[in-house]
């Protein structure tokens, strides 16, 4: 490859596609002098299209913090940088690029489930008719078939959570942020929601990286697992997860999976241990 | 059927109920007991010079809505206007609403006559004194359900590539409604009272004028008759105001 860009000549010796979304030596300090805190240091990870990446780390580990900068909400700091398909981002030209959903599903109450799940078409100026339409063909696949016209307060914790997962996939856009979608739901419906959503990535196609505070769910769902250190959050490792697709419930008690998980969760702990003994109120 | 408990028609009934025994009381009390009817005249007699002044009273409710109406629906629009302006532009709200508060704590009385120069004797000064009471709570509610607006949604808002305008429009404003019909409600009797008062600087037809009137007079079960009529007034304004925002905000805020 001729590219000037020795970052892309690096990811193309690992790789033979050009990542959907690579990040490059981000940094994120808050404040200045002596009282700034660094949320995210030196992080470095790329995503190849059609990968489902989960990432694992302590609370107050900086994950929330990376996925704004990753959604463009937040400018990463000038030390490294954010490439969406080989091009390098500038602050906020990510916004609109990438299919955000943070932990609450921020339904607006006074939409019902189709006009809820509509919002990002509506901000793209795809007309209500068509939008709607859309919606109505997706509702099955969602489990939300005959709840059109309910209100949010109406559903339970995993439909309304099934309503923002829709609105985000009907943003069709390469690249899907979730950020411990199911992490307000019971464990049985988790259970549920996370194999329920394996289904609909293989049929959709999606690009996805997916926050949690769950080992059992990071590699469940994952190609990747990336875990994340403590505050100030940096990558720690990165494991392959070659359980075989599509993959089953009982797949968490075969001995790969047991292996895999012995291997991260003494990674995990470790960080957790840090956050646990540090007394950093801002977590 | 019987009516259920919680029923619609329980909720009617038993307002309907005490409304209908005080009534009663009233007419009693004033019977009974050893009360001059000059003080308290009992409530046929009230209802009877209510009846006797029909037209008159027709009329001023009339007028008095009027002005009433006029006022409040300029007064909410303007009240809207500037809690939107003030959420949206910080420094404009630090450059007025200190006004905002120190326009509010001069009594209305105070500067009802000015108002009369101003306007003149006419159905607009009344207007400008109910909107000069409707506006400020409206402002101020407007105001504080822009500034509750989940500030997650509007990032959500912003990942999806909304413009500050769709952000608006999507978000903010429909989810400051249901503080801003809070303050409508209470708007609406403001206004009512704004008119009346406005009524008491000069006219010759309205509630606030009849009220002056009786009071010279000391034609005490006419004051009654108006008592009453502007309650029936203030809350049948404050049941339509209510009855559009069930139906408008019919969400729960915590939703």
């Amino acid at each position: 490859m001729s590219s000037p860009d020795p970052l892309a000549r690096e990811g193309a010796g690992e790789s033979p596609t050009i990542p959907l979304l690579k990040l490059v030596n981000v940094w994120k300090r808050f404040g200045d002098g002596p009282s700034q805190v660094t949320a995210v240091s030196n992080v470095d990870l790329q995503i190849q299209p059609g990968e489902f990446i989960t990432l694992i780390g302590p609370s107050g580990c900086g994950k929330s913090t990376l996925f704004n900068m990753i959604g463009g909400l937040l400018p990463a700091d000038d030390d490294g940088s954010i490439l969406m398909n080989g091009e390098p981002q500038k602050d906020g030209e990510l916004l609109g690029k990438v299919s955000f959903m943070p932990q609450r599903d921020l339904l607006f109450p006074w939409r019902n489930v189709v006009d809820n799940a509509i919002l990002a078409l509506e901000i793209e100026g795809v007309s209500k008719k068509e939008a709607r339409e859309k919606a109505l063909a997706m509702l099955p696949d969602f489990g939300l078939k005959g709840f059109e016209k309910h209100y949010p307060h109406q559903l339970s914790g995993g439909m309304r959570q099934r309503v923002a997962l829709m609105r985000t996939f009907l943003f069709e856009r390469d690249l899907i942020l979730l950020d411990e979608p199911f992490g307000a739901l019971d464990a049985l419906t988790r259970a549920m929601m996370q194999r329920w959503l394996l289904d609909i990535w293989q049929r959709y196609k999606r690009t996805v990286l997916f926050i949690t505070h769950d080992l059992d769910e990071a590699i469940f769902l994952g190609d990747k697992v990336v875990v994340m250190s403590a505050r100030p959050g940096t990558i720690k490792l990165q494991e392959t997860i070659d359980l075989p697709r599509p993959r089953e419930a009982s797949v968490v008690t075969s001995e790969a999976f047991i292996s895999v998980k012995r291997r991260l969760l003494e990674a995990v702990e470790e960080e957790s241990m840090k956050t646990f003994g540090s007394d950093d109120p801002a977590s | 059927m019987r009516p259920q408990p919680g029923s619609p028609w329980r909720a009617v009934a038993l307002p309907l109920g005490t409304i209908l025994g005080m009534a009663v009381a009233w007419e009693v009390v004033a019977r009974g007991a050893d009360i001059s009817a000059h003080i308290f005249p009992p409530l046929s007699v009230v209802l009877a010079e209510g009846w006797r002044v029909g037209p008159t009273l027709a009329r001023s409710v009339l007028r008095t809505f009027i002005e009433t109406g006029l006022g409040f629906i300029l007064g909410a629009a303007f009240g809207i206007l500037c809690g939107v302006a003030f959420a949206l532009v910080r420094p404009l709200e630090r450059a007025l609403f200190p006004l905002f508060v120190v326009s509010q704590t001069i009594p209305v009385v105070a500067f009802g006559a000015l108002v009369i120069i101003w306007f003149g004797n006419t159905i607009l000064s009344k207007v400008v004194i109910a909107f000069y009471l409707t506006f400020f709570p409206v402002t101020v509610n407007t105001h504080s359900g822009m500034l509750a607006v989940d500030p997650q949604k509007i990032e959500l808002m912003r990942a999806f590539g909304a413009s500050a305008s769709q952000i608006f429009w999507k978000l903010r404003f429909p989810a400051a409604l249901p503080t801003i019909a809070v303050a409508l409600r209470l708007g609406v009797s403001l206004s009512l009272i704004g008119a009346i008062v406005g009524e008491w600087f000069g006219d010759t037809v309205g509630l606030g004028v009849m009220l002056i009137q009786a009071m010279y007079t000391e034609s005490v079960p006419r004051l009654w008759a108006l008592i009453i009529t502007c309650g029936l007034l203030g809350a049948s304004l404050y049941a339509v105001i209510a009855v559009i925002e069930r139906r408008v905000v019919w969400w729960r805020t915590d939703a």
